[in-house]
């Protein structure tokens, strides 16, 4: 609780942490999605899937958008998000086969 | 709840650049938007009647598509037959010179084709109405001119806008969330302006915070979906196919051997029970494809497109070939996403759903100008106890006349296109070649108007132009039924009555916060933008206010 208190306050950053929302955003959620398109239900040839895929993608981005300002500094926001990226796009490369 | 400071003065920022970067594109976005949910009325509105709404039986009616398709080439490529038949399309049978393209084609002619007194094929040639076309190119692009590869610019505009406008609703609810218990629903009239326009803005918000969720993510898909695609061909499927391919038959087909457009009807009917059919586009008669897409509504279902879904079917055999884009029977997929289209679209629970999309649109506008209100007084100076009047920064003097400018120009400019529909017929040109010029005239003239009077003139003056807008529609109409020599016309069937009626409410609308504007620039507090008071020396003699209302 105390720990809470005392912690310094998050910094704006507005460049990183933007630039982490909108390109890192967009590139997991790329990832994400085609996860789901090869391990999710149906596999990568349920007919119509693709569609639904495609709409998984602006949620997603738009979701780590909104909230990538709550890292506490820019630095960390490329950091968590990098490493996101790193797991889900290695996910996708397995998967994918 | 509460919420650590450093993070809301954070969200306070992003909320604030979103919304002020977004917000009069979004303004023009949703009023356009509110306006589309009735594209069927506004385009009987401003059809001329120059062939009398025919109601044939259907026999009548297969007899017409046979001749059109043994005269006329050009229909064998596509036509469309109207099973229901309004102003706008008063035959049952029309098709224009090429497939319809992306583009709208401000030239645009198109054959329509009944039977005449004697029961022979009769064919005219005729401009149909645009715009209703242009209110919704209008909504998707804000009004923004060119082309982007094979897309409109203001398309991916719109597209960052709607990202603004998430991100502007994430902030805003963490925002609002420390107080939203104490203050919801809480709208303080009175002396403090700001306050009242914060609870206003607060309101109207969360009330319609899922409306607007879905709206600014299916924006971001409309705008990107060709990106979106694109990347997911290239990283994801490679060489997986996306879509399955459409059956291609082996040989070109004989139009005379068509089923009778009557026989279709009635097979799309059983497919889709509880649906009424409206339309046939007929695609390719005569090629290794054939195929008859066919538009059926209902108010009890969610469909695809903005006011039917569809059902594809085969015109020689009869064989319904999809029912993916009919509500309820396409596969899991599809109707997964069907949802998200009738979201955005208004297109589900029929007349009362269009009615609260229209009222979802104008607040949603509202919205906007609210949050920019804000901004304008957030940013405003205030007079100290007996002290000089004070100079409001440029800045914020060139938003509020931007604000009132762009917004109120782009509903003028609607309104003043609508009108010179009719009166354009009068004189005997055509509105689809003069409404750009029109809507783009009155569109800048108003912002123009707006930056050389100031916000505070320009409010009252502006919004007294799109009252008298407005009014003209329904006063249009009415010179149309007194005089028939006018060459305009008046039609009377309920749905365009209802532009007539909706137009005039509008008006009065207008009027009022036309007084209210007017009122406030005059005896409003002197140190606001608002105030029609020149900024001069002359302060001594004001009344005191407090401090940071």
């Amino acid at each position: 609780m105390n720990a809470e208190v005392k912690r310094a306050p998050i910094r704006p950053d507005w460049w990183s942490k933007t630039f982490a929302g909108a390109v890192l955003g967009v590139t997991l959620a790329f990832a994400l999605a085609g996860v789901f398109a090869w391990a999710g239900p149906g596999g990568i040839a349920a007919p119509d899937k693709s569609q639904f895929v495609m709409w998984l993608i602006a949620p997603l981005w738009l979701t780590v958008f909104g909230f990538v300002w709550l890292f506490r500094s820019g630095i960390q926001a490329m950091l968590w998000l990098g490493g996101a990226n790193l797991l889900a796009w290695g996910l996708l490369f397995w998967v994918r086969g | 709840m509460k919420i650590r400071s450093d993070i809301l003065r954070v969200y306070q920022a992003v909320h604030t650049w979103g919304g002020i970067c977004a917000g009069m594109l979004l303004f023009i976005g949703f009023f356009g938007g509110a306006l589309t949910m009735f594209k069927g009325p506004l385009e009987r509105w401003v059809s001329a009647p120059v062939v009398p709404v025919q109601q044939l039986a259907p026999a009548q009616v297969d007899r017409v598509v046979a001749s059109v398709l043994a005269q006329y080439p050009a229909a064998r490529e596509e036509f469309t037959l109207h099973v229901t038949r309004h102003e706008d399309a008063p035959a049952p049978v029309s098709w224009q010179a090429g497939e319809s393209g992306h583009e709208i084609d401000l030239g645009l002619v198109r054959w329509q084709a009944t039977l005449d007194g004697d029961g022979k094929l009769a064919v005219t040639q005729q401009q149909p109405s645009l715009l209703a076309e242009l209110i919704d190119m209008l909504h998707r692009t804000g009004g923004i001119p060119g082309t982007l590869g094979e897309e409109y610019l203001g398309i991916y505009v719109m597209g960052v806008a709607g990202v603004l406008y998430f991100l502007a609703l994430v902030s805003g609810v963490i925002l609002l969330l420390p107080t939203l218990v104490k203050d919801f629903f809480a709208l303080r009239p009175g002396k403090n302006r700001k306050r009242f326009w914060l609870d206003a803005h607060n309101i109207l918000g969360i009330t319609s915070l899922p409306f607007h969720i879905v709206i600014s993510f299916t924006v971001v898909v409309f705008a990107f979906h060709d990106q979106f695609y694109d990347g997911l061909r290239g990283i994801v499927y490679r060489d997986q196919p996306m879509f399955a391919p459409p059956a291609i038959g082996a040989t070109p087909r004989d139009a005379t051997k068509l089923l009778p457009a009557s026989e279709l009807v009635r097979r799309v009917q059983r497919q889709a029970p509880g649906f009424e059919v409206t339309e046939l586009l007929y695609m390719g008669v005569e090629s290794p494809r054939p195929i008859v897409r066919a538009a059926v509504a209902s108010p009890r279902h969610l469909v695809q497109a903005a006011e039917t879904g569809f059902v594809i079917i085969q015109p020689y055999s009869g064989a319904i070939l999809s029912t993916s884009m009919l509500p309820g029977q396409g596969n899991t997929w599809s109707s997964l996403v069907a949802p998200f289209f009738a979201l955005h679209f208004g297109s589900y629970g029929g007349m009362t759903v269009r009615w609260l999309y229209f009222a979802f649109g104008l607040a949603g506008a509202a919205l906007f100008y609210t949050g920019n209100l804000l901004w304008i007084e957030k940013r405003r100076k205030n007079q100290l106890k007996n002290g000089p009047l004070p100079a409001q920064p440029r800045r914020t003097a060139n938003i509020a006349a931007a604000t009132v400018g762009v917004c109120l120009g782009s509903m003028a400019g609607v309104g003043a296109c609508l009108v010179a529909a009719k009166w354009l017929h009068a004189f005997g040109a055509h509105g689809n070649g003069a409404y750009l010029t029109v809507y783009y005239t009155v569109f800048l003239a108003c912002v123009a108007w707006a930056f050389l009077r100031g916000a505070a003139r320009a409010g009252s003056e502006l919004l007294w132009t799109c009252a008298l807008a407005a009014a003209a529609i329904p006063a249009t109409s009415l010179v149309a039924a007194l005089v028939p020599a006018s060459g305009m016309w008046a039609h009377t069937s309920p749905a365009t009555l209802g532009v007539d009626g909706t137009a005039l409410l509008l008006a009065a609308a207008f009027a009022w916060a036309a007084r209210r504007a007017a009122r406030r620039a005059s005896d409003g507090a002197l140190d606001s933008v608002w105030s029609a008071a020149p900024a001069p020396a002359v302060v001594a003699a004001e009344p005191a206010r407090r401090v940071g209302t």
